[in-house]
């Protein structure tokens, strides 16, 4: 072990940190050579970006130590790991949003500005990267904020890069720049830690994997001896049981079905020339890359956003433009992508967060308690939420619970339609099938589900028919039995033809 | 189109601050003398002091509202020891005092996490208590001739000594705010905490050192008051905490942290000074100071803000738009091609 | 992480009992320094002395819970005052429609910042700091169409219509005492028993969320300062009515002790949480405190210092649950690591 102490660019051994009573990391231990590209994946509270805080120095470990290039270090704050040539691209980029490109970049160093800017000129020069330095942060691309963020560990000439799930806000030629750019520093004998959630990026990019699971290291190794599956069973928990058999349900007979909800041709901000409809009792999968204009298209619907042109229509009446309270009187319900910034009242509790889409109908001037706790227990119960009570608070329950509770609220309307995006978005693989299975017993009891997801595996377990985004559009449509990883997957990244028209 | 610097949001002041005197001289020319000019920049010393000072609290994001108490306290301990006799140790102990308040605001702020509003709202509370306690609630007076003259004594015949003062200590300030490395963790530790204590810039030292600086300037305006007024109730300097905050705003420092200079700060202290005396020489009574001071700091605010949340949006679309293909090209081959 | 939130939550919970427990301290202390405290009469007639306060302070609790602040509500109490003195003395109007009339100028006052402040993203802070210089501006505009003097304040008031206000019931029980009472119940009922309550708490926790629930959460959010407008003027016509003088500046130093008291009472100046119950007893707390120390022999212009420093240390304790530094500290007893 010492050896490979000593032969490392960065080792962390029996690493240990507990908040409070919750212990996040169980005893770490992990090697990165120079060079090398190591994907850290596990689902979230996993302990990934506690480790990451600690390697920043952000967060001082209980017990344990960190090696960098065979010496012991000890990261007390982040400076000195800054120093040890550590550096942090954190998944949404810390930016000074009112500083130029080059401010940005420059901003902590002790040499004169002149020589910096010399040095940060060569560097691109060198990289090829081409970035206007008196741009305000503010009005940078997530992508070329990351390029920012990029330059500033390299100008730190780090040995030790670790990129936060880059590629999460990023386009689709954005990530593939990205990783021209990670190629590059591969080359240059600069060690990468990539932590990720998407399994498909890890074969693409990188040289070692680690899975994360629980604060312990469950699997390491280099990747060749891993396959997609290894993978996602390291992250599976081991008592889970193995997959169930996809039940192949009936293709649903549409010839006599009205649709609950029909859009025609509606053009908003980040797609356009959208055309679908949702029937009852079925579930319409919307499958693309993020960013492809998917949210945009649910966010225009529910009214919180412009429509630039066309209608949506719901059981035949126009709610073109409406508010976001009138479309949601009208039966739409939408459970947000970013739980964390649009879904959940972190500080308020259980009971509050299942009545809020609700509170209209719970009284007309004073709040009818009751039935507050009716809806909230009954939710509870139906979706197995694990809650201490209804006066929990929100922020203390795990996601997948958060997410319950969410889904709750959203149906707590009556809604004839529901739009879930990205439902098990962060939340763990038992929750995750508990969330499934919600969603399959919705949709026998005749509601018409729009669901937008990035996870091909999750459009074709839940999915009666399916669509892509790619762009800003449909670009293609899928019945029942076309729904397949490959097709899907080719028309989510645009390999496809033109949208027929389902 | 997107601000690039802070600075063209100083020159818009700076412009409005001369429309002022050119509109207000078109109705009464007297107001456009060159004397009545430097009259009126003479006359907002104090303000432009203590707008300096509180400019580098706001810059990284906080707020101090204990500022007028300050200068209040300073300007009580300055007065009675130079009343006495012993100028040089008031102005030493005033200056001690307006840093150990800038270390007692700073401490409680970032060790002990209480939001600054409430921090310096509570040491505004006691320090206002403690001026009735030096000074009994008795009015300071017979300040010596000769320090009140420093107040009027002229450099170039034009400005005042402390009014030349100030400006030079602005234009050191703002060089060292933009040119140095510490000097620029000011502006970084307000537009992004987090970012800046990833970058390693020790943002809990850089804010108590911002509160230090605000104190001591408070203090000073508090010793240039002593000077210029002569006299000191127990309620010198109420209300300072308000104008000079509404001075660095108008001069386009953002109360969100990040944005501005204190060469703005200098443009708000004159405007506000020139507001009061423009009334006087348009003959509207002085009453309606407080009147064109709310009117104009929410318009201007507002306006800022529109400005901003529409080229925000804009922006948004465009990015939005951007990734929307054209119907005729849908392969990555042809949208890289067209790039 | 999780641990410190409710743990936070419970704390939260106990702080009204722990402000009873602060209160029955206070009321045993001053009654053994002056025994004549504990005479209902006195005891019970020292609402008159902070009544303002008060009410003003459980209409801007609305405003802390949706994260704003309102440093404006003052300038509206001295607007109101003079408002009805004008109408009533110089426009010969109905004492009683006056009044009116200024609930309503109130309720204008804070819409239009509410409008600012919600519409236009500018921060509450600098909103409402602008309309407390337009406000203020705005009631000294208002004494110029009076024939009276604006220092000496309008008087002459009916006798009924400060006997209201001055009265007392079995000449024991202060009719504000009633009044104050009646408006807790009022502001108790509409923020935690009605869905527009429920309302203004979750916009304050998160508004995007709100807004995706369908709740109009800008409407809200400027609905919160109509109410602490409307709040003010009432404040103001009972301060009136109360001095049987209407003066401008009646509103005057309230800002630091109406924060204080809504602090105090348990609501975060970052939204989302607290009660105008905590607030009630917080205000009374202050109010006490005053009476009491004044009562004792303490100069009345010392009173800001325990004021301060108590807000200072109530907020200290209140954050130090979600402070890692001390949380750590405590950590290191509590627990040890295990294996």
């Amino acid at each position: 072990m010492s050896d490979k102490v000593h032969e490392s660019m960065l080792s962390v051994r029996n690493i240990f940190k507990a908040f409070t009573a919750n212990i996040v990391l169980k005893g770490i231990d992990l090697d990165l050579q120079a060079g090398e590209v190591l994907a850290l994946i596990g689902g979230n509270g996993a302990g990934k970006s506690t480790l990451m805080k600690i390697l920043m120095g952000i967060y001082q470990p209980d017990a344990g130590e960190i090696y960098i290039a065979g010496n012991q270090v000890k990261l007390s704050k982040p400076s000195i790991s800054l120093s040890q040539g550590i550096y942090l691209v954190p998944q949404e980029p810390m930016l000074f949003p009112n500083m130029t490109v080059e401010d940005n970049v420059i901003m902590g160093f002790k040499e004169n500005p002149k020589q910096l800017r010399k040095r940060l000129l060569e560097l691109m020069e060198q990289l090829d990267w081409r970035i206007d330095l008196s741009r305000k942060a503010e009005s940078l691309s997530i992508a070329e904020q990351q390029l920012v963020e990029l330059l500033r560990g390299l100008m730190r000439n780090s040995r030790i890069l670790i990129l936060d799930e880059p590629t999460s806000s990023l386009t689709f030629n954005e990530v593939k720049s990205l990783f021209r750019i990670v190629e590059d520093l591969k080359k240059k004998g600069i060690s990468i830690i990539y932590i990720t959630h998407r399994l498909s990026e890890v074969f693409m990019i990188a040289t070692d994997v680690a899975i994360m699971r629980d604060g312990v290291i469950t699997l390491n190794g280099p990747v060749e001896q891993f396959t997609e599956d290894m993978l996602v069973k390291g992250l599976l928990p081991e008592n889970a049981k193995s997959k169930k058999l996809k039940q192949k349900a009936e293709a649903i007979d549409y010839s006599n079905a009205e649709p609950v909800l029909t859009v025609d041709k509606l053009c908003g901000h980040g797609f356009c020339d959208v055309s679908f409809s949702v029937f009852p009792g079925e579930i319409l999968g919307l499958a693309g890359v993020v960013g492809a204009g998917r949210t945009e298209l649910a966010t225009t619907i529910i009214g919180r956003d412009e429509v630039l042109s066309g209608n949506v229509f719901i059981n035949g009446r126009n709610i073109t433009g409406q508010s976001t309270r009138k479309v949601m009187d009208n039966g739409i319900s939408y459970v947000p992508e970013d739980r964390f910034l649009n879904g959940i009242f972190k500080i308020s509790d259980v009971a509050a967060n299942s009545s809020a889409s609700n509170l209209n109908n719970m009284g007309h001037l004073f709040m009818n308690f009751n039935q507050e706790r009716e809806l909230t227990d009954h939710y509870v119960n139906a979706f197995r939420t694990k809650v201490t009570g209804r006066s929990q608070e929100m922020g203390s329950l795990s996601g997948g619970n958060q997410q319950k509770v969410v889904i709750g609220r959203a149906l707590a309307i009556k809604p004839k339609l529901l739009i879930l995006d990205e439902p098990t978005r962060g939340i763990d693989a038992a929750a995750r099938g508990d969330v499934y299975d919600i969603i399959q017993g919705l949709k026998a009891k005749g509601l018409a589900i729009l669901l937008i997801s990035s996870d091909m595996e999750e459009i074709i377990e839940l999915s009666d028919r399916a669509m892509s985004m790619y762009c800003g559009r449909i670009n293609k449509k899928f019945s029942k039995n076309e729904i397949t990883q490959d097709s899907l997957m080719t028309a989510a990244f645009g390999v496809a033809e033109e949208a027929s028209n389902a | 189109m997107l601000k690039k610097h802070s600075l063209p949001r100083a020159t818009t002041s700076f412009v409005f601050l001369i429309l002022l005197f050119i509109g207000v001289g078109l109705i009464n020319s007297s107001f456009l003398t060159l004397q009545n000019i430097m009259l009126n920049l003479n006359s907002s010393v104090i303000y432009t002091v203590v707008a300096i000072g509180i400019a580098f609290v706001i810059i990284t994001g906080e707020i101090d509202v204990s500022v007028g108490a300050t200068l209040g306290i300073s300007a009580a301990i300055c007065g009675t020891m130079v009343r006495d006799g012993n100028p040089v140790q008031g102005i030493i102990i005033a200056l001690l005092v307006g840093l150990f308040i800038g270390l007692f605001n700073g401490f409680g702020v970032t060790v002990l996490r209480i939001p600054s509003i409430i921090m310096t709202l509570g040491a505004n509370g006691i320090i206002r208590g403690m001026i009735y306690v030096y000074t009994n609630g008795k009015w300071i007076e017979n300040i010596p001739l000769e320090f009140k003259a420093l107040a009027q004594a002229k450099f170039l015949g034009i400005f005042t000594w402390f009014y030349f003062a100030t400006l030079v200590a602005m234009v050191l300030i703002y060089l060292y705010m933009t040119r140095t490395r510490t000097g620029r963790y000011f502006k970084a530790v307000g537009d992004n905490p987090n970012g800046a204590n990833l970058l390693g810039i020790p943002v809990v030292g850089t804010k108590i050192v911002a509160f230090v600086l605000c104190g001591l300037f408070a203090s000073i305006g508090g010793i240039m008051y002593v000077s210029r007024v002569g006299f000191i109730t127990p309620i010198a300097g109420n209300g300072y905490e308000m104008k000079v905050i509404a001075a660095c705003v108008l001069g386009g420092i953002s109360l969100t942290g990040g944005v501005g200079s204190v060469i703005g700060a200098t443009i708000g202290a004159a405007i506000m000074a020139s507001i009061s005396r423009a009334l006087v020489f348009l003959g509207f009574p002085s009453d309606y100071d407080n009147t064109i001071t709310g009117i104009l700091l929410i318009v201007v605010v507002v306006f800022d803000s529109v400005l901003q949340i529409t080229s925000a949006e804009k922006v948004r679309r465009q990015r939005l738009s951007a990734k929307i293909v054209h119907a005729e090209i849908s392969t990555p081959e042809a949208v890289e091609n067209e790039k | 992480m999780k641990n410190n939130t409710t743990l936070l939550k419970k704390k939260v919970m106990r702080w009204e009992s722990f402000l009873v427990l602060i209160l029955i301290a206070e009321v045993f202390i001053f009654g053994l320094i002056n025994p004549k405290f504990l005479l209902p009469r006195v005891f019970l007639g020292s609402i008159n002395n902070f009544m303002t306060i008060c009410i003003v302070s459980l209409f801007v609790t609305f405003v802390l819970i949706t994260g704003g602040i309102d440093i404006q509500a003052g300038s509206i109490v001295g607007l109101t005052s003079i408002f009805i003195g004008v109408l009533w003395n110089d426009a010969g109007m109905n004492l009683y429609v006056a009044c009116f009339l200024g609930l309503l100028l109130g309720a204008f006052c804070g819409a239009l910042s509410g409008f600012f402040i919600a519409f236009t993203g500018v921060q509450s802070m600098v909103v409402t700091l602008g309309g407390s210089f337009l406000y203020s501006g705005l009631a000294l505009m208002v004494t110029n169409f009076s024939s009276t003097e604006s220092y000496k304040g309008i008087s002459g008031f009916p006798k009924e219509f400060t006997h209201f206000v001055k009265g007392r019931i079995f000449n024991i029980i202060p009719n504000q005492l009633v009044i104050f009472l009646v408006l807790i119940l009022i502001t108790y009922l509409l923020l935690h028993r009605t869905t527009y309550g429920r309302k203004v708490f979750l916009c304050g926790v998160n508004q995007n969320a709100a807004e995706y629930c369908g709740i109009k959460s800008k409407l809200i959010i400027m609905s919160t300062y109509i109410l602490s407008g409307v709040g003010a003027s009432l404040a103001g016509i009972l301060l009136t009515a109360y001095l049987g003088t209407a003066k401008t500046d009646l509103g005057k130093e309230i800002t630091l002790p109406v924060i204080t008291a809504v602090v105090l009472g348990g609501t975060s100046n970052l939204g989302g949480t607290g009660g105008v119950i905590g607030t009630a007893l917080a205000a009374v707390v202050i109010g006490i405190m005053r009476f009491g120390l004044s009562m004792a022999d303490v100069n009345t212009q010392y009173l800001d210092i325990p004021v301060g420093i108590l807000l200072i240390i109530a907020v200290a304790i209140r954050f130090a649950g979600t402070n890692p530094a001390i949380s750590k500290f405590f950590n290191k007893f509590k627990h040890p690591l295990k294996r």
